[in-house]
């Protein structure tokens, strides 16, 4: 037999790694504030329930979870794709990815939920940035060669 | 329908507390203050300690491979989760959420769904992650813009989202916690419902006219004989799911549509000059970055 019987030990053991998938990526989303990130956090939500959908699939004996699991698949690439065309927009009217610039879209009444004012100043590692040390080929450029000393942004 | 029992409660507990802590911890600061090595070091151990907690819930699945690779599966799977939130440098983020599609596509292969387990890292880890990563590669940031290094209410978020996990982790435990010898499963499984004899039992004649036969997943085989999985699962889609396909064709059809609609660049219309500037060009500042 190169099967063996899904009990519903099995099939908890699933559920709780859905469970956990789905609770981390709510935590992402509720906590990040890059665009980006947040999107990612929401797919991680997805992924979470299709291991749910798939083990429930395997535990009933149909094929019911799997296309549900497929159809959910659809759904996540066209998110992805309306997403990432919306997040290019976004980031050409500001330059930026900050979602709590657009806290003007907010409901009316409810206070401004982030005070970015108190923030400290990104403080650089000391020192240049370590790059890989890549072995010489070809002609030697006629400019004499000059160590990198700035960190980049 | 049992309740849970003190030990087990006293563990989910503990998975909450532990995880709320160290997430918190490992979360950005609110202000996008610096936290230091040894604050971070806290949290990943307090983390640590709440994702091992979650080992012994888990039954091991039969014989030593699936197991020792079930909990490989499962550790990395919850482990990049982890990392894919706290990290600061969005790339980070995308590399580790990568990490997390492949390993639940390893867990897919384990319940048996070779052709999703195909399908999520080819649409997941093929084509979203690296469209994403287009993206982060155009914003540039390196973790070091105030949006990166600072997080929306880190306490009161991991508090909210740990509750919820520790809810459902509290709900399946105590589900799989009413097995006795009588009832090995406390929910029942369709597959043995379709078993019964549809003469005499009417629920059994219920379930096999719900589940039709295209709709079943193939009986295990012998050793050296494989069940026909792909060509199953194609049989099921184009027959009994033949409308759901035609829709999530349109709904692709539909987002591919949108996106482009969305995402075309539109050059200003300026009634004093001919040809107007670039769009986005003109805005202010760079907000936020550093």
């Amino acid at each position: 037999m190169t099967d063996y019987a899904f009990s519903f030990d099995q099939l908890s053991n699933y559920l709780i790694l859905g469970a956990a998938l789905m609770s981390l990526g709510m935590l992402g989303f509720l906590s990040r504030r890059n665009l980006i990130v947040m999107f990612l956090s929401a797919e991680m939500m997805l992924q979470g329930t299709a291991l749910t959908l798939v083990s429930f699939s395997r535990f009933h004996g149909n094929w019911t979870g799997q296309v549900f699991t497929i159809v959910m698949l659809t759904v996540a690439a066209s998110e992805a794709a309306l997403a990432l065309a919306l997040i290019l927009v976004l980031f050409n009217r500001n330059r930026s990815l900050d979602i709590s610039l657009w806290q003007g879209l907010r409901e009316s009444g409810l206070p401004e939920s982030l005070d970015t004012d108190k923030a400290e100043p990104y403080v650089p590692l000391p020192g240049p940035e370590s790059y890989p040390n890549l072995t010489p080929s070809g002609v030697e450029p006629p400019h004499p060669r000059q160590p990198w000393e700035q960190r980049r942004g | 329908m049992t309740l849970l029992d003190t030990r087990d409660f006293g563990w989910i507990l503990a998975i909450v507390a532990l995880g709320w802590v160290g997430m918190w911890l490992l979360l950005p600061h609110r202000h996008g203050g610096s936290r230091t090595t040894r604050v971070t070091s806290v949290g990943a151990l307090l983390a640590g300690i709440a994702l091992l907690l979650f080992l012994p819930l888990l039954t091991p699945p039969g014989p030593l491979l699936p197991t020792l690779f079930f909990y490989a599966f499962s550790l990395l799977s919850l482990i990049g989760a982890v990392l894919m939130i706290t990290a600061r440098d969005p790339v980070y983020s995308a590399l580790w959420f990568a990490t997390v599609v492949l390993a639940s596509s390893g867990l897919f292969l384990l319940a048996g769904a070779q052709f999703l387990a195909a399908g999520t890292v080819i649409v997941y880890a093929g084509a979203i992650i690296v469209t994403f990563l287009f993206v982060l590669m155009l914003a540039q940031s390196h973790g070091q813009a105030i949006y990166d290094r600072s997080a929306r209410r880190p306490l009161a978020s991991s508090f909210t989202s740990l509750l919820l996990l520790g809810a459902l982790v509290a709900s399946i435990v105590a589900t799989g916690s009413g097995v006795t010898e009588e009832t090995p499963s406390p929910v029942v499984s369709v597959n043995d419902l379709v078993k019964g004899d549809p003469a005499t039992e009417p629920v059994a004649l219920v379930a096999a006219t719900a589940v039709r036969e295209t709709a079943r997943l193939p009986e295990p085989h012998e050793f050296g004989q494989r069940p026909p999985h792909v060509a199953g699962l194609g049989g099921t889609l184009f027959t009994d799911h033949l409308l759901a396909v035609e829709v999530i064709g349109l709904l692709l059809f539909i987002a591919l549509i949108g996106a482009v609609a969305i995402a075309t660049p539109r050059i200003p219309v300026r009634p004093d000059r001919s040809n107007g500037s670039a769009p986005g060009s003109s805005s202010s500042a760079p907000a936020g970055t550093a």
